[in-house]
């Protein structure tokens, strides 16, 4: 690091191709500075990016990016669940059914992919990152809220380029256990309940009808599971595995992750499926 | 003959899921159209019927159907006792939601032709025989110039049969049996809610336990104001008003 | 050979003449049409069917939805016409149902008027007919036709356009919104003169793989195997999401 800096290499420029004054820095990329990301060669105004492209006839395109999906995550008196599905779309076709929609950024903080699914990725794996930079400078984790603004803060460098995500953070820090909903508009919030992607409004059905504080761990695993199956299920575009994760006082504990298929039938012989 | 207007073209993608911006209507006239063109269009005006919010269900022995109360008009709530379902015959409810006049409008029609049937004939139509005529009708107008923008659920209690009958049929004229619905982005927010809770054994008390969780969750999430909903129960008994609910709880 | 006439249409057309580049949005864009946004893709849903020794299979999935919505997952849309003749009606739901009543009135006059059963490939003509009765205001179903011929019990299988293009080919003929991945899984599969058991694991596997890669058909199938002497019809259990 010192000895990047000392030959000039700025560690922390913003947009890559951005016109310089003293433009004869090397041109490394993201490869070291994860910030530095290529900007579309056209005026700010003219390049929405992630909304439209143009086709040859001048018409706009709407870019289709995997937005199908269905996350949810949840704080009660035993800490914080996320469930997600694992399907990944691109317009009517299936991808992939097999996707890991939760990312371990660290063993006491977890974030969910909702949105575009490499904005996503990318995203969490730079915040990893940070996260364990201000570890190893602090000698002391990270808070939920000081992650979830870092994450916060890097896409809102974006805003207007049509980065498209929605992300909860949810972890265990001093005060806790924590869940911040972030996205790519610049929204950055706290919350007891959220879901996120095409299917939360099934989920929100299940989780807002079922959800107390006071649920035992087994309840609170069951109500996540619930529903994100039933948002499989009437939403086209989620669907596959139904993964559950439990944040507690230790960090994080994969609790589940079983087929919707499997469920949907243990479901419909009226049992409940806590393994 | 109706003026063809096109309105919110903007919005006017199969995919695109509009809420509600009064900016975006905007309207110009348009000298002809393909049919395609036409369809996609009558799915864009999709978007105002969507905030209004109907709700059915159907038991093994009744069918409980739900409709907001709220006459939505533009930005603002006009009228706040409205009552959106409609008899057609001794057994059988209409609900409808859509376009302000298409919906009085439709619904008239296949009341009065329904009530016409029995005149003429000295006997009622069955639910699904009713059915049947409301879908055709949809279907004829669809490809008409003046096609009706309107959702319906159709409940009703077939005494011939001793079954209680529940259908699904969107302003394309597509209808489908099924044991629960709700229309709307309103309606979204139950479906998740009644896929968990529902069995066709449900007693009255219990089924109306059940549309009270669903009419709370569209207080909780919903965007547009639906404070209350009108209750019908339709059994061999005919039809029974029931009280009305008014959501509990506070907006999420 | 399959003409896409709507998609064709809307790409000529240009509603709005002079407005601006900002409101020149087309309601089914080209784009819309490359990502197959096309109305025939609304309520989701698809058919294949297959040709054996001296039997014939027809499925379908049972998904009714509107765009990401699951509505019903009873939604049948293949229909039997007479002893050994079946039709399949996948694309617009409500033409599915407005197709299918007015292709059974036809075919109850038909039999009528001529007092015999209708064949296969004469019901391909009589849908022709009807299609193409609309050819600038299509019905948007893409039918699929399986049969025996009630005199020589020839296997019969054809596939139409919207318009009433109708192909017939020797093995095997896919419609509706999954229809790539059907004719991946159906080129592979399908061989020469199976007999109706394997036919049935043919067209069951065909289906099953095909729809689980598309968001917007499956949740379960129905497979008919029609024979000579019977016509057996099972429900797959499949995935539901």
């Amino acid at each position: 690091m010192a000895l990047e800096s000392l030959h000039g290499v700025e560690r922390y420029q913003h947009k890559w191709n951005e016109v310089q004054e003293e433009a004869a820095l090397p041109e490394i990329g993201n490869f070291t500075n994860q910030y530095q990301l290529m900007m579309p060669p056209l005026p700010k105004a003219e390049c929405q990016v992630g909304e439209y492209l143009v086709d040859e006839t001048g018409r706009k395109m709407k870019l289709n990016y995997a937005h199908g999906t269905t996350t949810l995550g949840f704080k009660f008196k035993g800490g914080a669940v996320l469930a997600v599905d694992s399907r990944a779309t691109s317009g009517q076709y299936i991808g992939s059914g097999n996707v890991r929609k939760i990312i371990e950024i660290s063993p006491y903080l977890l974030g969910t992919m909702a949105g575009g699914a490499a904005d996503c990725t990318y995203w969490n794996r730079v915040l990893a990152k940070q996260c364990r930079i201000y570890e190893l400078r602090n000698r002391e984790r990270i808070s939920v809220a000081a992650a979830s603004k870092l994450l916060a803060n890097m896409v809102y460098q974006y805003k207007g380029y049509g980065l498209s995500m929605g992300v909860m953070v949810a972890g265990w820090d001093k005060k806790g256990a924590g869940l911040y909903y972030v996205d790519s508009d610049g929204n950055r919030m706290p919350g007891n309940v959220f879901s996120v992607g095409s299917g939360s409004l099934y989920a929100y059905g299940v989780l807002d009808s079922g959800y107390r504080w006071d649920m035992t761990d087994e309840e609170a695993y069951e109500l996540g599971r619930r529903a994100i199956y039933h948002a499989t299920h009437r939403d086209a575009y989620s669907g596959g595995i139904v993964r559950v994760y439990h944040i507690k006082e230790g960090g994080w504990v994969r609790i589940s992750e079983q087929d919707s298929k499997d469920l949907h039938y243990a479901y419909a012989e009226g049992k409940t499926t806590t393994q | 003959m109706r003026k063809m207007v096109f309105k919110r073209i903007l919005s006017c993608r199969v995919n695109v899921s509009v809420v509600y911006s009064p900016a975006s209507h905007r309207e110009f006239s348009h000298y002809s159209l393909s049919l395609s063109l036409q369809l996609s269009y009558t799915v864009s005006r999709a978007a105002d019927m969507d905030l209004q919010c109907l709700i059915g269900m159907k038991f093994n022995d009744f069918v409980l159907m739900a409709t907001d109360m709220s006459q939505l008009q533009r930005i603002m709530v006009q009228k706040s006792d409205d009552d959106k379902m409609y008899q057609l015959s001794s057994h059988l409810v209409m609900a409808v939601a859509g376009e302000a006049g298409d919906t009085t409008q439709f619904a008239e029609y296949i009341a009065k032709n329904i009530q016409l049937y029995k005149m003429r004939n000295g006997y009622e139509l069955s639910p699904s025989a009713a059915v049947h005529f409301t879908r055709h009708t949809l279907a004829t107008h669809l490809r008409s110039r003046e096609p009706y923008t309107v959702n319906l659920l159709m409940g009703g209690y077939d005494p011939k049969t001793d079954a209680a009958e529940l259908f699904y049929m969107d302003f394309l004229g597509a209808s489908v049996p099924v044991n629960f619905y709700g229309f709307g982005y309103g309606g979204m927010f139950t479906l998740s809610i009644t896929d968990r809770e529902y069995r066709p054994d449900m007693t009255e008390d219990e089924a109306y336990e059940l549309m009270k969780k669903c009419i709370s969750e569209v207080k909780r999430r919903f965007i547009v104001n639906l404070p209350k909903f009108r209750v019908r129960l339709i059994s061999k008994d005919g039809l029974k008003d029931l009280p009305v609910i008014v959501a509990e709880g506070e907006a999420a | 050979m399959q003409s896409r006439m709507v998609e064709l249409e809307t790409r000529n057309q240009d509603p709005q003449g002079d407005h601006g580049p900002q409101e020149r949005n087309y309601i089914l864009s080209l784009h819309d049409v490359l990502m197959k946004k096309s109305i025939l893709n609304y309520n989701g849903g698809c058919v294949v069917a297959m040709k054996g020794k001296n039997c014939v299979a027809i499925a379908c999935d049972l998904r009714f939805g509107v765009q990401a919505q699951t509505i019903s997952t009873d939604f049948k849309r293949v229909f039997e016409l007479g002893p050994h003749l079946y039709i399949g009606l996948p694309g617009l739901a409500t033409d599915t149902q407005t197709v299918l009543q007015r292709l059974q009135f036809r075919i109850k006059m038909y039999e009528m008027r001529e007092g015999r059963r209708l064949k296969p490939h004469t019901l391909m003509a009589m849908m022709q007919n009807l299609l193409y009765e609309r050819r600038f205001g299509p019905y948007f179903v893409e039918p699929v036709i399986a049969g025996l011929d009630p005199n020589t019990k020839e296997p019969y299988i054809c596939a139409l356009d919207l318009i009433g293009c109708a192909c017939e080919p020797a093995d095997f003929v896919v419609s509706g919104t999954c229809s790539e991945s059907l004719y991946g899984m159906c080129e592979t599969t399908w061989q020469e003169d199976m007999e109706p058991e394997d036919l049935f694991e043919c067209i069951s596997q065909s289906l099953v793989n095909a729809f689980d890669r598309d968001a917007l058909s499956g949740w379960g199938a129905v497979v008919h195997i029609i024979e000579q002497d019977k016509v057996t019809t099972r429900t797959l259990k499949c995935r539901q999401d």
